[in-house]
């Protein structure tokens, strides 16, 4: 064997060819299409019988709602089988291992970091987006009083898309940082879902208070402006519970041993 | 090559590795040897940059690996064969593999040719016998044509073909002139496939000598059985020669540090006449264990008693 000079490639090339192991990682396990077709059940079904029940309430002419509603109902529940889709793209790797020769594969771990980041929550969103658009457009055929112009459509689908990117960024920095996929998972539900629900229901103020300092009261506000918050409440609550989550996870990958 | 130098990983109560420095030479098979926890493992994970060391540093040639963008050129490492996403198809594992590189799929299919895992390539990993998991490791670290190859303990679980298959397939690789590090805890595996031998225990280095070297060197002194009529004798002219003498159980003398021609000559000049004579041959796992001996981590304490009928 003769010594060859190894032209070693930029950074931008290693974490193109990461990313797209990345994309391909996913592809080839089932948990991934389960979860999409979760979601897909969830957001599409949840998104038209919304619509179903609107079509039986009262009609009021003159006053046309947006069917973008459907969406951003069938979102709020069904983000999670997407969560648990880049969530388990981590904390998988953990359970069997498999970080071991991923990290012989791709052993700068900024890079890695990186691409594992990116590449679930650009899938996430992108599936959320589209199921949601379709969501939307089955509601207008369930209801036929509900209007979509393109404009209701751009501002609700984006705010869609900043809940999923904050969501799977949350979930894989949190996957990162704890390792264990029942304790990522358990964390992610109760800080974008449960607590957010649970906390103002006890009717003590402290305890909403609280609820409203998650990151799921962000992610509500911003689908259904629901609780009472201001939009830069809202958005520092996605933009810094994921910043968190990211920092933890890339610390505990940067920093400690494989594992 | 491979070079550690003052590799040290410190956990929070043990010293798992302990200042370890030595090279990994290309074209020879280096065995890695050790009892069970001496931190062979730790240290070939600590040369791949999976663990960080406390202190020192270990270069894959030349560059520190965790630093590499194309690693699997520099090295391909069979460390578990165990750690794979059971959901995926082999195949697939090695396509997720060569995509980090860019390698081509072409490649892919040769590497599982060349492993022998054929159609079972497809099916998912969950499925695999160990030895289909190890061929699969091994497929794996060569997928990149690397220049350096580390298998930890790549023969367990195999059975007598798979381990004449890695025998054979290491020769080659290090008659290719790669780099190859192959751990093992069995001395009788060692014997029969590496060229040069790093024996380290709890941690610490034993031995980095080729294996000739290994078996001549201490405690591994040759030893002569000789059976003469006249023991007595014979024994007090070795004696005179300042050879250690031992008698045996079945009335011959066990004599250490010398040739069967040393005493040979001995006894001639003695004048006794011998009826048997016999250079003792060392096996490795013996100087192994003499060299280890006490640095075993899990000792087991006084042997078994035997059962009484």
């Amino acid at each position: 064997m003769t010594a060859v000079a190894v032209q070693e490639p930029g950074t931008l090339a290693v974490f193109t060819r990461a990313a797209a192991a990345e994309w391909l990682r996913l592809r080839t396990v089932r948990t991934t299409w389960w979860c999409l077709l979760a979601a897909a059940v969830t957001i599409v079904g949840l998104g038209v019988i919304a619509a179903a029940d609107d079509a039986q309430g009262p009609v009021g002419p003159g006053n046309p709602l947006p069917s973008t509603f459907a969406g951003e109902y069938g979102v709020m529940l069904g983000q999670f089988a997407l969560l648990v889709l880049a969530l388990l793209a981590v904390t998988q790797e953990y359970a069997t291992g498999a970080i071991g020769p991923t990290l012989q594969w791709t052993p700068r771990r900024g890079v890695l970091l990186a691409a594992r980041v990116a590449v679930p929550a650009v899938v996430a969103t992108v599936v959320g987006v589209s199921l949601a658009l379709i969501a939307d457009v089955l509601a207008l055929l369930v209801d036929p009083d509900l209007t979509l112009s393109l404009a209701d459509a751009a501002d609700s689908l984006a705010r869609i898309a900043a809940v999923l990117v904050a969501g799977s960024v949350l979930a894989v920095g949190l996957g990162f940082f704890l390792r264990s996929t029942a304790g990522a998972l358990a964390t992610v539900f109760l800080l974008q879902l449960v607590l957010p629900f649970l906390l103002p229901a006890f009717g003590v103020q402290w305890m909403a208070d609280l609820g409203e300092l998650l990151p799921g009261s962000g992610a509500i506000w911003t689908l259904l402006r629901e609780p009472e918050m201001t939009a830069t409440q809202a958005t520092a609550l996605l933009v810094g519970w994921s910043g968190v989550a990211l920092a933890a996870g890339g610390w505990s990958l940067l920093r400690r041993d494989a594992g | 090559m491979i070079q550690v130098r003052g590799l040290t990983k410190q956990y929070a109560a043990v010293c798992a590795v302990d200042d370890l420095t030595f090279d990994v030479l290309p074209g020879k098979v280096t065995g890695f040897l050790g009892p069970n926890g001496a931190g062979k493992s730790t240290t070939m994970r600590m040369i791949l940059g999976l663990d960080k060391p406390t202190a020192g540093s270990a270069l894959v040639g030349g560059r520190p690996f965790a630093r590499l963008g194309e690693p699997l050129r520099a090295a391909g490492a069979l460390l578990d064969a165990q750690a794979v996403h059971p959901g995926r198809s082999g195949r697939d594992h090695l396509r997720v593999a060569a995509r980090t590189h860019g390698i081509p799929v072409r490649r892919v299919d040769e590497v599982i040719d060349q492993v022998g895992l054929g159609p079972a390539a497809r099916r998912r990993v969950r499925g695999y016998s160990l030895g289909m998991r190890q061929r699969l490791g091994i497929a794996t670290a060569l997928l990149g044509d690397p220049a350096a190859l580390l298998f930890d303990e790549p023969m367990n679980g195999l059975d007598l073909d798979g381990v004449r298959w890695i025998r054979r397939l290491v020769r080659e690789l290090a008659d290719d002139g790669r780099t190859v590090l192959l751990s093992s805890h069995l001395m009788s595996e060692m014997e029969q496939t590496a060229d040069h031998l790093v024996i380290i225990g709890r941690g610490r280095l034993i031995a980095d000598a080729s294996i000739q070297e290994v078996m001549r060197g201490e405690g591994a002194a040759r030893k002569v059985r000789v059976r003469t009529p006249s023991t007595d004798q014979l024994a007090g002219a070795l004696l005179r020669m300042r050879l250690r003498v031992h008698p045996t159980d079945d009335g011959e003398l066990l004599v250490e540090g010398a040739s069967a021609e040393t005493v040979g000559d001995v006894a001639l000049e003695a004048g006794v006449a011998v009826h048997r004579l016999a250079e003792e041959h060392t096996s490795l796992e013996q100087v192994y264990l003499d060299l280890t001996g006490d640095s075993v981590q899990y000792k087991v304490s006084g042997t078994p008693e035997l059962v009484r009928r």
